[in-house]
């Protein structure tokens, strides 16, 4: 078994981790409040589970497809493929960022959909140049998982968008009751 | 390199769904002026519904139409080949072997995907009166940026520390130029 060395993986995960947590600050923005805390709280949380469940779907339906691969390069192989492909992402983020705070746009579920896409057909690039070959199976696997979660994202997008104002609401009741000694009216 | 010739729908859809691989065979395959003419249909299409969207909020008249999609085949025609040659010139000094006909190629032809959005755009626009500049639009030149990356790393010789950056430089200026144009 040959393991392949990769560089600068702590790097990666700190810009994959950034670049997650941007969009989910960006995606839950409220233009008339972009500092709104309970907007960014509620945006990097989600924008960072959103980014683990893809990446982990995304390395089991690719490693599914390539467990030859595995026993030739370990365990970590297709993992760092995808982690490679992740990167794909930072353009995307970058302008996302731009549209929200520098144009005020607040549709902005294209970035996140065509970079979670982009992402795709890298990480299914990235696992074929190890291969020495590119394989169909690995595109349909990487495209599949990212319309997928592209699918997710713009369906709970509009229910979730919900989230941050009703929890807004709900601690602020809160403070009112334990500001008025615990009785609601 | 071989120059086989590549069939021309092939090599669009190719660029939307299979960029690597497209990338690779358009530049050997696929006329210079031809991609330049993709790049300027493209954002023709897109300028243009652009036009459309603000001439039906009745924000601008029938003339910004045609003002408009001038624009954006100018803008493919002029600004797209020169941003290539811009890009071209910082991968030479960095070693590039490739020649600057295969940047200007490559890089026009990322709008591949622009160009299916646009006229899917167009058609949605003028049948059903759907205003589509950005869901269309945008959404085209931002499918551009993967395969904008895969050339520039195809460039750089499988670079990523390279092609990244310089593929964020070129659609945040791509993005800011639309919208300062569109404001016009």
């Amino acid at each position: 078994m040959e393991e392949i060395e990769v560089k600068g993986r702590g790097l990666g995960a700190f810009l994959r981790t950034v670049c997650f947590l941007i969009i989910g600050i960006c995606a839950f923005s409220n233009p008339l409040d972009p500092i709104n805390l309970f907007n960014i709280g509620f945006g990097a949380i989600t924008g960072l589970i959103f980014g683990f469940l893809y990446r982990r779907f995304l390395c089991g339906f690719l490693n599914m497809f390539n467990s030859k691969l595995k026993k030739e390069h370990g365990k970590k192989v297709v993992r760092d493929a995808v982690d490679r492909g992740m990167l794909f992402i930072i353009p995307f983020v970058v302008m996302l960022a731009a549209a929200t705070y520098l144009l005020n746009w607040s549709m902005t579920a294209a970035f996140v959909s065509a970079g979670i896409m982009a992402v795709g057909t890298a990480s299914s690039i990235e696992t074929g140049k190890i291969k020495g070959k590119q394989e169909i199976k690995n595109t349909i696997a990487a495209s599949g998982v990212s319309g997928l979660f592209s699918f997710l994202w713009i369906m709970s997008y509009p229910f979730l968008a919900k989230a941050p104002l009703l929890l807004e609401g709900g601690i602020t009741l809160i403070k009112q009751m334990m500001a008025g000694g615990g009785g609601v009216l | 390199m071989t120059n086989e010739k590549q069939p021309i729908f092939r090599t669009l859809i190719g660029m939307m769904i299979s960029p690597g691989n497209a990338v690779k065979g358009a530049i050997s395959g696929i006329p210079w002026f031809f991609s330049v003419i993709v790049a300027a249909l493209a954002f023709g299409m897109f300028f243009l519904q652009t036009g459309l969207d603000l001439y039906k909020t009745g924000q601008k008249g029938t003339s910004y139409l045609f003002i408009s999609g001038g624009m954006g085949v100018v803008y493919g025609l002029v600004m797209i080949p020169l941003i290539a040659m811009l890009i071209w010139m910082v991968l030479k000094m960095m070693k590039t072997d490739k020649p600057l006909k295969s940047a200007v190629s490559s890089l026009c032809l990322s709008y591949s995907g622009a160009l299916i959005y646009g006229i899917l755009g167009l058609v949605f626009s003028l049948a059903l009166g759907w205003k589509t500049s950005v869901a269309f639009g945008v959404t085209g030149v931002l499918w551009a940026i993967g395969p904008m990356i895969l050339s520039i790393r195809e460039m750089t010789g499988g670079k990523n520390a390279l092609s990244i950056p310089i593929a964020t430089i070129v659609s945040a200026v791509v993005l800011f130029s639309w919208s300062f144009l569109g404001n016009l």
